[in-house]
Parts: structure tokens; sequence; C-alpha cells
């Protein structure tokens, strides 16, 4: 089949961007969406001309290196899936998909449909950690920690970093993303000696990368492709309260 | 910033208030002390339906407390407080994508509530603007035209509704205040942190219920005195520029 694709394409941070239309032939619903941007991109050097850039790494799902808004949704129509993870049975012949980089000051464009998500990791760098020698591993029922806690931390935990939470937000909030990260450790025994530094310090970050404001809009927990639920940040605002006023 | 502090404590009092979920939980705080305050107002105001002299009555005696004042104060602090914090908090997510998008469509988790919570917030300061001063103030100057009810409020804001125009506005401003609150009650909640699998979803059927009650209680005095209940006028508010 024939898909329609409109691009956002942009030489650097620096020059003016635009979508572009491109006619990408030999679909087929088998490929993923970044088969399909391949394709294109094969079409394009055949002609000459200077291949798409986006990002990509494991192509299954679990690196949350792919990040394209595809039709105004980041990560795509599909529920609980990264771009990587969209098929093209999802589309039919001679449909229009317009595609567009993640949009945030605080995810500054590279190329095409490259983002720098470098904030992220300065945010998890700021206290995103337990600060202890854990050697090797230990007898498993040493520390010993409710079913239902382990889940809830493993589900914050499956937070993969992909960004999709901010590119959704009305305003381009990381709220989502910081209070996965906070959740993971503040569910768990090993969190709790750093647990009001961690979160005084990673609120800061995340503030400093000048990421917008949570108003509850729901849009991060419907986008992310992990299914990480919203009451990770009303956790993270009852920590972030509760370290205002507990810290010394 | 750091440097203006007197002491590590006011520091972070000055860095929670100007963090962004410090100022969140202010403006939620805020909110909720509001929705307070539309309860007692509108309590204040169904005692229309039993009548002028009930209405006049607790006017009277709110007018002549002498803590009114103090009341007033605190209550222009709160509002100051949640719309200079949001306008920041607005200001601030409009500049955190400088560049927007072409196509932007979501997966559907925003309610008409939170996606006009800036117009209905900025709706309702104009009506609060107006209504103060058309109630309070007398701008317009529709009060003591009745002979003998110079110190009836009743009468005076009778006068008000009588113009279809200014009954019309304050349906439409309480919508927006219905609007907001749909919005604003659970969000302020999920602010505070309280989010539970069992009892948000009732507690946010409970917000949405509490902005319709808002709306329908506010509505049903300019609807009922403005549209159905006209006839009266006649008798006690003879106003320029009414519907008659």
């Amino acid at each position: 089949m024939n898909i329609t694709l409109k691009v956002w394409r942009q030489k650097n941070a620096a020059a003016p961007g635009a979508l572009v239309e491109y006619t990408v032939s030999g679909v087929v619903p088998e490929m993923s969406f970044l088969e399909m941007l391949d394709t294109l991109n094969e079409q394009l050097i055949a002609k000459g001309e200077d291949p798409l850039a986006f990002d990509s790494d494991c192509r299954e799902g679990i690196c949350g290196m792919c990040n394209l808004m595809i039709d105004g949704q980041a990560h795509g129509p599909d529920k609980e899936a990264t771009t990587c993870q969209l098929h093209m049975r999802r589309y039919k012949d001679g449909d229009v998909v317009t595609v567009e980089p993640f949009r945030a000051k605080g995810f500054p464009l590279v190329k095409d449909l490259v983002v720098d998500r470098s904030a992220f990791d300065r945010i998890q760098a700021a206290g995103g950690f337990v600060s202890t020698h854990t050697g090797g591993a230990g007898e498993a029922n040493a520390i010993l920690i409710p079913h239902d806690m382990a889940e809830k931390a493993m589900d914050a935990a499956s937070c993969i970093g992909c960004g999709a939470c901010v590119a959704a937000c009305p305003n381009a909030s990381a709220m989502l993303f910081v209070a996965a990260k906070v959740s993971q450790y503040a569910l768990l025994p090993q969190g709790q000696p750093e647990r009001e530094k961690r979160v005084l310090a990673m609120r800061e970050a995340m503030d400093k990368e000048g990421f917008g404001h949570c108003t509850n809009e729901y849009e991060c927990e419907a986008a992310c492709p992990k299914g990480i639920k919203l009451s990770n940040i009303a956790r993270l605002n009852r920590e972030f309260l509760r370290a205002t006023l507990l810290t010394e | 910033m750091e440097a203006n502090c007197a002491s590590k404590r006011s520091c972070r009092i000055f860095e929670f208030l100007e963090s962004s979920i410090g100022k969140k939980i202010m403006v939620a705080a805020a909110g909720i002390l509001l929705c307070g305050f539309l309860v007692t107002h509108l309590a204040g105001n169904l005692l229309m339906f039993v009548g002028g002299p009930a209405f006049d009555h607790y006017a009277e005696a709110l007018v002549h407390n002498p803590l009114l004042p103090v009341a007033e104060l605190g209550l222009l602090a709160l509002f100051l407080l949640h719309i200079v914090l949001s306008i920041r908090a607005t200001l601030a997510n409009r500049a955190a994508r400088p560049e927007g998008y072409q196509v932007y469509k979501g997966k559907g988790a925003r309610t008409p509530g939170s996606r006009t919570m800036a117009v209905t917030g900025l709706l309702i300061l104009a009506f609060i603007i107006v209504h103060v001063a058309t109630f309070k103030y007398d701008v317009g100057g529709l009060k003591g035209q009745v002979a003998g009810q110079e110190e009836s409020l009743f009468a005076h804001v009778l006068g008000w509704f009588a113009n279809p125009w200014y009954a019309l506005f304050y349906v439409l401003a309480v919508g927006g205040v219905g609007f907001h609150l749909s919005h604003g009650v659970q969000s302020a909640l999920q602010t505070f942190g309280v989010n539970h699998p069992r009892y948000t979803p009732a507690l946010k059927r409970l917000g949405l219920a509490f902005a319709v009650l808002i709306f329908v209680g506010f509505a049903s005095l300019p609807v009922y005195f403005g549209f159905f209940h006209k006839a009266d006028l006649a008798c006690c508010a003879p106003v320029e520029g009414g519907s008659k």
C-alpha cells in the first residue's frame, strides 16, 4: 500500500522547520511504523535525498528510544505501545499520516524527528538512585517487602523514560516521569534513607529543565506505553509535601 | 534566591511556593477554600426564595457584622493567591512548549472542564468584578429607585435580574463556575495527593455533582427572578433599561 506522510523536516535546531509531504510505496501491513520510515529512507536515498532522522534502538518496546508524535498522539493511536510497536496494519492504502517530533522546551530538537531527552538523565542523576554498595546478590528474603508494595514499585519502575508523558501533556510537564522514578524508591525499604533528599532534588532538577506544571489532564497516563498511573503523581505530591515539612 | 532568605526554614517555604508542585498545591488549597465560600454564598442567596424580608434580614446581619471586613480581606487574599499563581503557572506552561504541534489530538483524557480552565477562570474573574461593582458598590445606580425600599438588597438584586442581558451574563458566568469546578475539585484532591483506587472514582463523581449543584443553585436565581417571576417586579423595582 501507499502511505502519504507529512513529516517534520528540520536541518538543525537553528534552521527553520516545516512539514514535508512524501509518499511511501510498498508498505505492507506487517511492517512496524519504524520499518515504514526505514522504507521511506531507502526510497529517499535512492533518489539522492537526505534521509529522515529519527530515533530508535531495541524496536521491541523496552528501551524508550523511539519517540514520535503520530497524528497528534504520542507513539500513535495504540494503547500502551511505543512507536516501534505500532504496525502498519493500523493504516490503509492512501492514508495521510502526520509525524512530528516530541515538543517541549526540555526536549530541544536536534534534527528532523530527533530530540535531545538528556534532561531526563539529569533529573534521574539528581536523585533517582540509592547510595549504597549493594555488593553481590543477597538473600532474597533478607528484606521483607509486602507483595502489593513490590508490585506498585515494579509498576512505577517499568517507566522506560521515553518522554511520551511530556509530549502528550498540554503543559509539557514531566511530572509522570519524575513521579514514577520517585515512587519506585519511595515504596521500597532500600529507598527510605534518601527518601526526602531524593524528591526535593528531583523536583528541583525537573523545574530547572523548564518542564511545565501538571494540571491533572490525564493525557500522560493515556499516552504512557507502560501504563504508568496518575496515582504516582499524587504520591509525588505527597512525597514532596512530606519532604518539605520533615527535612531539617 | 537563597540570599534573600532570613533562615533556612524561610528559604524552604520560598522554594516550596516557587516550585511547580508547591505552586499547584497552593492553587488547589485556595480553590478548595473558595469552594467553601461558594457554599456559604449560595446558602445566603437561596434565602431569596424564602422571601424578600428573610433575604434582606440576612444581608443586614452580614453587613453589620464587625468581622465582615476581615472575612472580605481573607477572601480577597484567597482570590489573589489562586489567580496570581494560576496565571504564573499557565504562562510557564506555555513557555514549556515554545514550538507547538501542527496536529495535537491527545488520547481523549481531557474533559471539557479541564480544557477550559483558563477561559472559565477569566470569565469568572470578569463576572466577579461586574458582580461586586453592581451588587456591592451599586455601580449603575439602581439602589434606592423604589420609594420605601432604599435599604432593600432584595429589590436591588431583582432590579438587576430584570435586565435579561444581566441575567444571561449571570447564568453564563455561573456556568463557567460549574465547568471550572467540574475539573477543579477532583484536580485539587489529586494535587493534595488524594488518589486511591477505591475512593478516587467516587470522589470524581462527587466533585462533578458539587459542580452541578453549585451551577444549578446559583443559576436558579436569575432564571427564576429574571424570567419567570417578573410579575412581582412591577410592584417593587421599576428599572430603567429593563425589558418591559
